[in-house]
């Protein structure tokens, strides 16, 4: 059954003026209704022609970089500033949760605070009162209820308001980084309740920095980059493009390549060429892959080592190999021109990794080119069902059998 | 499981969409919506006096005491040194009553001018019709006034003046008090979002605005001696009219002339305008503060 519309957006746009404030004082108003040209200030586009389709039940991790225009896009979603193109259609009740504890008051005690802060959030008085045991006690500060919140400790303060917000129940839940507050055991039980909320069938979107909160239980990912909506799919490959960003392309020639560290004048890279055919698909798991490796030396170079590393989008380092016990030949080399090749078998899981190339001396590093290339890799265990998946990042080869 | 699913998939056909369209534009805020969002309009309000005597002393008790000050002082200087006539009641019952609907007017004026300002805080972070911040004070208002009314019983019985039969009329003036200060306060809300300028021209209006209100002093007495003109010019403004009418209703005598009407028609105008300019910045209130 085709599941319906949560959220439809179709050419979303918001406009800032930046610069100087020009529509801020009184004085550049007035003058303004006298001189027809007023001048106009920057104008800056935080989001622009968005278009995106949410299905009822959908888990919708937002990722993108500071500033790529993640929470213009969740408050203009939330009726908070109103676009300046385009349409949004919202099918249900929506709450949303750009922040913990908004409106609490420091005065008031812990018992109206819940009161207050459920009402702002969208609750009627006497939805907090049935829900109102349930949230105390999700928080842990029931000793203090009547005690004001300035008293409180900055973790219970948290805890409290983050415990308010647990208990909205609307259709469509729109949420802020807010998880990346508290201790990490209220944190996990965050987490909890967000799976909860997400395995009841309600839609969520959820922005944050936190990649594994988002892998743990978003199922499609939205990247946004520079205000502009890049994927909407699935939540992988949303990770891989962000991780790897516009590297995502196959870059094999090194020359032009940005260097982010090594830049040293005496050796670089200059080719990449990775063997097969297989610019449009993937690895499979347990098959060799050969890197032919170009560079150039121009002054010699002593005790020198090459060697490549394969991360996974989280920047973690799963292979690193290096050539100085193999490749003697090249351990004190003369300029020149050289080509290299190097064969490995990656037994990684289902994935996209960025190949990293380096080149070492006992002086330091000589060339650095992070992610030259993005190896996709796909791991045939890899299935849909529950009972036909080899999870974690590495494949092992294993036998079972009844002793 | 599939139960929940089911009773979400009930509730979605039953409620509505909503519809967020940039080109799209309304002249005035939606009352349903407003109304929807009661339990935080009232909340708001509770909150506001919740928090309004905390860490004090003496609490609510200062409540009497800021209009019974300023009673004693208007009586001083208007009755015992100017020695203004009030005819036959007396001084400081006159200037209680003018009292009564002016420091309710410039209660909520003031309250619900800053009032978006200072709710910046939850403005960026949560949506609800704004326009039930300022709204909201009106509400809290409703405390003070209910003292500076006791007082004035208080006063009645000591002075032993029983009121008029026209009395009946009182609360009217009091609404139309109401919308005065909810209008002036609104278009200051709105307009301090993007010129802070007028978070500066509110006091003054306090202050100033009570010598150009009847609060301690008969108008009609003056009025016999002025032109007609500048009488119409005194008139504009909106609280000369409330203040003389809901004395009038309380005391009775001289019915107010048709001048009040330029009163009452200036709170109309600026209610109506006021509504009208906060829906234009509504929608761009997070952008601004």
């Amino acid at each position: 059954m085709e599941r319906s519309t949560a959220i439809k957006v179709s050419g979303l746009g918001k406009r800032y003026t930046i610069g100087k404030q020009k529509d801020a004082s009184l004085r550049s108003t007035l003058s303004g209704v006298f001189k027809s040209a007023a001048a106009k200030g920057d104008d800056f586009w935080a989001i622009k022609d968005i278009d995106f389709e949410i299905k009822r039940g959908d888990v919708v991790g937002i990722i993108g970089k500071n500033g790529a225009g993640k929470s213009t896009l969740l408050k203009v979603l939330s009726q908070i500033t109103k676009p300046t193109t385009g349409r949004i259609e919202i099918h249900g009740r929506v709450a949303s949760l750009l922040e913990v504890g908004t409106g609490f008051h420091p005065e008031l005690t812990g018992r109206e605070n819940i009161y207050l802060n459920g009402t702002i959030l969208g609750m009627t008085r006497m939805e907090v009162k049935a829900k109102f045991d349930d949230i105390v006690e999700f928080s842990g500060v029931a000793k203090f209820i009547d005690t004001p919140v300035k008293h409180y400790s900055s973790g219970m303060y948290v805890r409290l308001a983050f415990s308010v917000a647990a208990h909205l129940e609307p259709e469509i839940l729109i949420i802020d980084e807010v998880l990346a507050v508290g201790d990490a055991e209220f944190q996990k039980k965050c987490l909890g309740k967000m799976s909860d909320v997400a395995a009841e069938g309600r839609t969520v979107l959820f922005v944050s920095h936190n990649m594994s909160a988002i892998q743990s239980f978003c199922s499609k990912g939205l990247l946004i980059e520079n205000g502009e909506l890049v994927y909407f799919g699935k939540l992988e490959k949303a990770l891989s493009t962000y991780a790897f960003g516009d590297e995502f392309k196959n870059n094999l020639n090194l020359a032009e390549h940005t260097r982010s560290k090594g830049n040293s004048p005496s050796f670089k890279f200059s080719a990449l060429k990775v063997s097969g055919n297989y610019e449009n698909a993937s690895f499979p798991s347990q098959f060799p892959i050969e890197l032919t490796i170009s560079f150039i030396i121009t002054e010699p170079i002593f005790e020198m080592a090459l060697g490549f590393s394969i991360t996974d989008h989280e920047d973690r380092t799963l292979i690193e190999c290096r050539s100085f016990r193999q490749l003697t030949e090249l351990n004190y080399p003369k300029p020149g021109e050289f080509s290299i090749a190097v064969t490995f078998t990656p037994n990684l899981n289902s994935g996209n990794y960025s190949l990293n190339l380096g080149a070492i001396s006992k002086q330091g590093e000589l060339d650095y080119i992070k992610s030259a290339y993005v190896i996709e890799i796909s791991h045939e265990k890899t299935g849909d069902s529950w009972y036909n998946q080899d999870l974690g990042q590495l494949v092992v080869d294993h036998k079972w059998k009844l002793t | 499981m599939p139960k929940t699913t089911d009773s979400i998939e009930r509730k979605l056909r039953m409620s509505k969409i909503t519809i967020i369209d940039a080109e799209h534009r309304k002249f005035f805020p939606s009352l349903s919506e407003i109304r929807r969002y009661k339990d935080l309009f009232f909340t708001l309000a509770w909150r506001d006096f919740r928090v309004r005597y905390a860490q004090t002393t003496i609490g609510f008790l200062w409540a009497f005491i800021q209009p019974i000050v300023t009673l004693i002082i208007l009586t001083l200087v208007f009755g015992r040194f100017a020695k203004v006539d009030t005819g036959p009641i007396p001084h400081a019952l006159f200037t209680t009553c003018g009292l009564i609907t002016w420091t309710y007017f410039a209660f909520v004026m003031t309250n619900s001018g800053k009032s978006i300002i200072e709710s910046q805080g939850m403005i960026k972070k949560i949506y609800f019709p704004r326009l039930i911040i300022p709204l909201s004070k009106a509400v809290v208002g409703l405390i003070d006034l209910s003292v500076t009314v006791l007082i004035l019983i208080v006063l009645m019985f000591y002075y032993g003046i029983t009121p008029e039969s026209t009395v009946w009329l009182a609360p009217i003036f009091l609404i139309i008090g109401m919308i005065a200060a909810l209008g002036v306060g609104i278009w200051l809300s709105a307009l301090t979002i993007r010129f802070r300028d007028f978070q500066h021209i509110i006091p003054f209006i306090v202050q100033l605005g009570m010598f150009i209100t009847p609060v301690a002093y008969p108008i009609e007495k003056a009025a016999e001696q002025m032109p007609q003109w500048a009488m119409s010019i005194y008139y504009l403004n909106p609280m000369a009219g409330v203040v003389q009418g809901f004395r009038w209703s309380v005391f009775g005598g001289e019915p107010p002339g048709n001048m009040m009407y330029i009163s009452f028609a200036t709170i109309l105008v600026i209610f109506v305008t006021s509504l009208m300019y906060f829906k234009r910045v509504e929608d761009e209130i997070a952008d601004f503060v």
